[in-house]
């Protein structure tokens, strides 16, 4: 018989899923990636939704807009082991097949007796105000627009992301007990101030909605429209005529969305212009693909320096561009190539090159009024008891980010109300059997996501989703892929007898003969000196960062002395809930 | 031998002419030249005679294989690399064997492009880059009357004039994305059209293609703009896409292809990139270039060498009016873009 469940706060065990379950760590919101597609595997698709939305709320919106951090570390994609598993439409698909009702919500717990008013009912405020409600606050939450969603409703077009999926998802927000205040804008039709007296913690997450300006001659000439804005307006339906030729300057989602939106208002010939390259782009692989699939052109290497035109825009000229070194941050400088001028002509510009945030001016105590500021780690502003999160602090990020920020500040608000913490963190163990995966399923091919064909039936109506979702057998096949790296294999070195069959049959060099490992300050290891010495061999060891838990090695040994535990980063009310009504 | 392991990437005429530059101008190191293709180097713009017939199989090829042999360079056929390290100087090769180099050249080519519109018509489409594409065209050519040729790329003209050869009915579509890599004008556009009508070409011109619907073996119905074509083949001929997706993450730099100096070096020390696949920019056209034709690949492949071994070397410019086409005289020697 197992060892019965474990719960650890030891930081050597967080270390240890930080880099052995690189998807969950890569996840601003720490989605339990492994377990929501085992979930799926199994059929259990109800399952599979509640526990994606347990660490990011949105399932159904993530699975067709994340930008999928966690792909990039999917340890299918290394080098030479394919692809990474297609994780966010595995999301899309549990949301998809699951019996349509709400997710399982923690507590109900005690009435807290603390208000708190949430500014902005995008992504952050939204992840937020559920989280508050959900540990017993009043909350209110402040939208300046007719409806909650923020960049999701009006940055976001219809054909990635249909409406009835925002409005069920953040209905299962509100349901939990948040008052929803529409059309209130805070700073001109309620002071913030006014809400710090009415409130015991106010939260601004009111987003980024003053699109960047390019700062070149031309630009307020007619036809060249800011991004955001222009989005804002095909998404109340209220686009402006484009004429046949668009250029769009930018490189990220908005400036994706704008140039498809521009097809569907009856552009013909529309091109997106890189400052970068395609390599650079931070949009997804499958975003890029789609959007020359719809015939808009990509280019790249090149910076406007001025928008053409007299009465209006007639085009945009541009010099070329080439990669420079990285920075610090790995961004690589761009430098321009003086004496590469080139003109393209063009009958309307889109400028999607970023967004910032509307300065909020408040004032303060002896010091009159000054612009609001906030520290990022902290979340917490000059001015007791107010908050700032997503967007509005950070500038512009993904909708993933903005959901991890907003349940961080609900995190850190209510700590500062109450004195306690009501969620912990956690690596739970439980023992568990070897996998039933079989090897084969290694090299199945990745599951693409289906969309709609012929690509001119998607511009018979703006709101057409492209992306129409995997069948049941898709997602299960995708699921099949994945190599549940939460599955712990460890060779008990008491009992093994040093046969090496278990070396012999991994299909990498995971299973290491070891003459000494290095740890850290936690205690984890971090490396392994391995040796071919046998008088030098003190262990056997298995390497899981390189481990892709086949089970080859469990299957051959001879003593049994491998075993499998499931370790999972997850969260729990604090204290084992042993605080809480 | 030496320390020195230098490895070429691509067997086309770049990475050919490199190794057997760098044989010349390093007598002692080691040189390993690795090639997808499970052949050795060959003329790829004589594949569309070979398809007529004009050409034997055996006057394709540049050298025999045994011929590495005796140039001491160790010659891998049938063996594609997955994955660069650059600056662990690392090769990961899909039946995941681990090569380290001390110097490289990539010269891996490009691979043909289907614009991303086609991409759902790709399993029945014709392309012609390797000499496997050029076997598929000849074991299909006894057996199809008609053939639609999409694109209309330079490669498509040499094709079009063997297919008029075997008496086949041959339609070409004509719209601004033919010719590459010319840039599109009306003037070069009307000249073509009419040339290739005065060979009893089909021209369709400013259309494309909105479906294309099989009806049995070899046997095709496109629609094109408002009218239905109905071939027993599909030729498609959108120039050449550098093949350099393997190398994404790595460090490169990449733009269409490998981005690199007017030295072809890459950024990382010891490591080019030569031929069809690297990107330069060119002062005089103001742009970004990558070659495209046989002279050009040559020369860039002993560059690419020349400076490997510590010279500094630059890359020549396109040279100008290289071909000949249909009988019109044209620079292109080059594209910058699609």
């Amino acid at each position: 018989m197992g060892k019965p469940i474990r719960y650890s706060d030891d930081p050597e065990d967080f270390y240890y899923m930080d880099v052995n379950v690189p998807c969950q760590a890569a996840c601003p919101a720490a989605t339990n990636i492994p377990a929501y597609i085992r979930a799926l595997f199994e059929g259990r698709y109800e399952a599979s939704y509640a526990i994606n939305h347990m660490a990011n709320l949105l399932p159904g919106i993530l699975g067709r807009i994340c930008s999928r951090p966690c792909e990039d570390k999917c340890r299918h994609g290394e080098a030479e082991l394919g692809r990474p598993v297609n994780i966010c439409h595995i999301k899309r698909a549990a949301a998809d097949l699951r019996r349509k009702d709400p997710p399982p919500e923690p507590g109900p717990l005690a009435p807290l007796g603390k208000r708190v008013a949430v500014v902005g009912a995008g992504p952050a405020g939204l992840a937020a105000a559920h989280d508050l409600a959900t540990l017993g606050v009043a909350v209110t939450l402040y939208e300046a627009l007719d409806k909650a969603g923020g960049m999701l409703r009006y940055g976001i077009p219809e054909f990635r992301l249909p409406r009835e999926v925002l409005e069920e998802e953040i209905g299962y927000i509100t349901r939990t007990g948040v008052v929803l205040r529409t059309g209130v804008r805070v700073g001109q039709e309620v002071a913030v101030e006014d809400l710090l007296k009415e409130h015991d913690a106010v939260l601004l997450a009111a987003g980024c909605y003053r699109s960047l300006r390019l700062n070149v001659a031309g630009e307020d000439l007619p036809g060249v429209y800011p991004g955001l804005e222009f989005m804002m307006q095909v998404c109340a339906g209220q686009a402006p005529a484009l004429g046949r030729r668009v250029l769009v300057l930018g490189a990220g989602f908005t400036a994706f969305d704008c140039a498809r939106s521009a097809l569907r208002l009856g552009a013909e010939d529309v091109t997106i212009c890189l400052r970068r390259t395609e390599e650079d782009l931070v949009v997804t692989k499958d975003e890029v693909i789609e959007t020359k699939t719809e015939g808009v052109k990509i280019a790249s290497l090149m910076l406007s320096r001025r928008i053409l035109g007299t009465e209006r825009v007639e085009g945009v000229e541009f010099v070329r561009t080439r990669p420079g070194e990285k920075d610090k941050e790995g961004k690589r400088e761009i430098l321009v190539l003086e004496g590469s001028e080139f003109a393209l002509p063009a009958d309307s510009v889109i400028v999607a090159t970023g967004q910032r945030p509307e300065p909020l001016r408040i004032t303060v105590q002896g010091k009159g009024e000054q612009v609001l500021k906030a520290d990022p780690d902290t979340l917490s502003s000059s001015i007791q008891g107010l908050y700032v999160a997503g967007d509005y602090l950070t500038g512009p990020s993904t909708v993933i980010q903005a959901v991890g920020m907003g349940r961080r500040a609900a995190e850190k608000i209510i700590r500062d109300l109450t004195g306690r913490a009501f969620r912990e963190k956690t690596v739970r163990m439980e023992d568990t059997e070897i996998t039933d995966r079989k090897r084969a399923w290694d090299y199945l091919p990745r599951q693409e996501m289906p969309t709609v064909q012929p690509v001119a039936n998607r511009f018979q109506a703006p709101g057409i989703e492209v992306e129409t979702g995997f069948t049941a057998e898709q997602a299960r096949e995708e699921s099949k892929r994945c190599y549940l790296c939460y599955l712990h294999y460890e060779i008990d070195i008491k009992r093994c007898i040093y046969c090496r069959y278990c070396i012999d049959v991994a299909p990498r060099d995971c299973i290491k003969l070891v003459k000494e490992v290095q740890t850290n300050e936690a205690g984890a290891i971090t490396g392994f000196t391995e040796t071919t010495r046998w008088a030098e061999v003190n262990a056997i060891m298995i390497d899981n960062s390189r481990c892709i838990r086949c089970g080859e090695c469990m299957r051959v040994c001879p003593v049994n002395c491998i075993s499998v535990t499931r370790v999972e980063l997850t969260e729990r009310l604090a204290q084992g809930g042993k605080d809480h009504v | 031998m030496s320390e020195e392991h230098f490895v070429v990437i691509g067997n086309g005429p770049a990475g050919h002419h490199a190794a057997a530059t760098l044989r010349l101008e390093a007598p002692s190191a080691r040189i390993t030249l690795i090639s997808k293709e499970p052949h050795g180097c060959y003329r790829p713009h004589l594949l569309p005679k070979w398809i007529s017939g004009h050409v034997r199989e055996e006057a394709l090829y540049v050298c025999p294989v045994e011929e590495y042999k005796a140039m001491a360079i160790k010659f891998r056929s049938g063996q594609r690399v997955v994955a660069l390290n650059p600056s662990q100087r690392e090769l990961i090769l899909d039946h995941k064997e681990m090569l380290r180099f001390t110097g490289l050249i990539l010269a891996v080519g490009g691979k043909p492009r289907i614009p991303e519109p086609l991409r759902n018509f790709r399993d029945v489409l014709f392309t012609l880059k390797r000499l496997e594409d050029a076997r598929m065209w000849k074991e299909e050519m006894p057996q199809v009357d008609s053939v639609l040729m999409m694109g209309g790329d330079l490669t498509s003209l040499a094709v079009t004039k063997a297919l008029l050869e075997l008496g086949k009915k041959v339609y070409f579509m004509v719209n601004e994305e033919a010719f590459w890599p010319l840039r599109w004008s009306a003037g070069l556009f009307e000249e073509m059209s009419q040339r290739l009508r005065q060979r009893g070409v089909e021209v369709l011109a400013d259309q494309r293609v909105r479906g294309i619907t099989r009806k049995g073996d070899r046997d095709y119905e496109v629609q094109v703009g408002p009218q239905t074509v109905r071939v027993g083949m599909i030729g498609a001929f959108f120039g050449l896409m550098p093949d350099v997706r393997f190398l994404a993450g790595s460090g490169l730099r990449l733009d269409r292809g490998i981005l690199v100096d007017e030295y072809l070096n890459t950024g990382f020390h010891g490591i080019y990139a030569t031929g069809d696949c690297a990107q330069i920019y060119h002062p005089e056209l103001r742009d970004y270039w990558v070659s495209v034709g046989h002279d050009n690949a040559v020369e860039l492949g002993r560059t690419a060498a020349l400076n490997l071994v510590g010279n500094t070397v630059k890359a020549k410019g396109a040279g100008k009016c290289i071909f000949e086409i249909q009988g019109i005289k044209v620079n292109t020697s080059w594209w910058t873009e699609f």
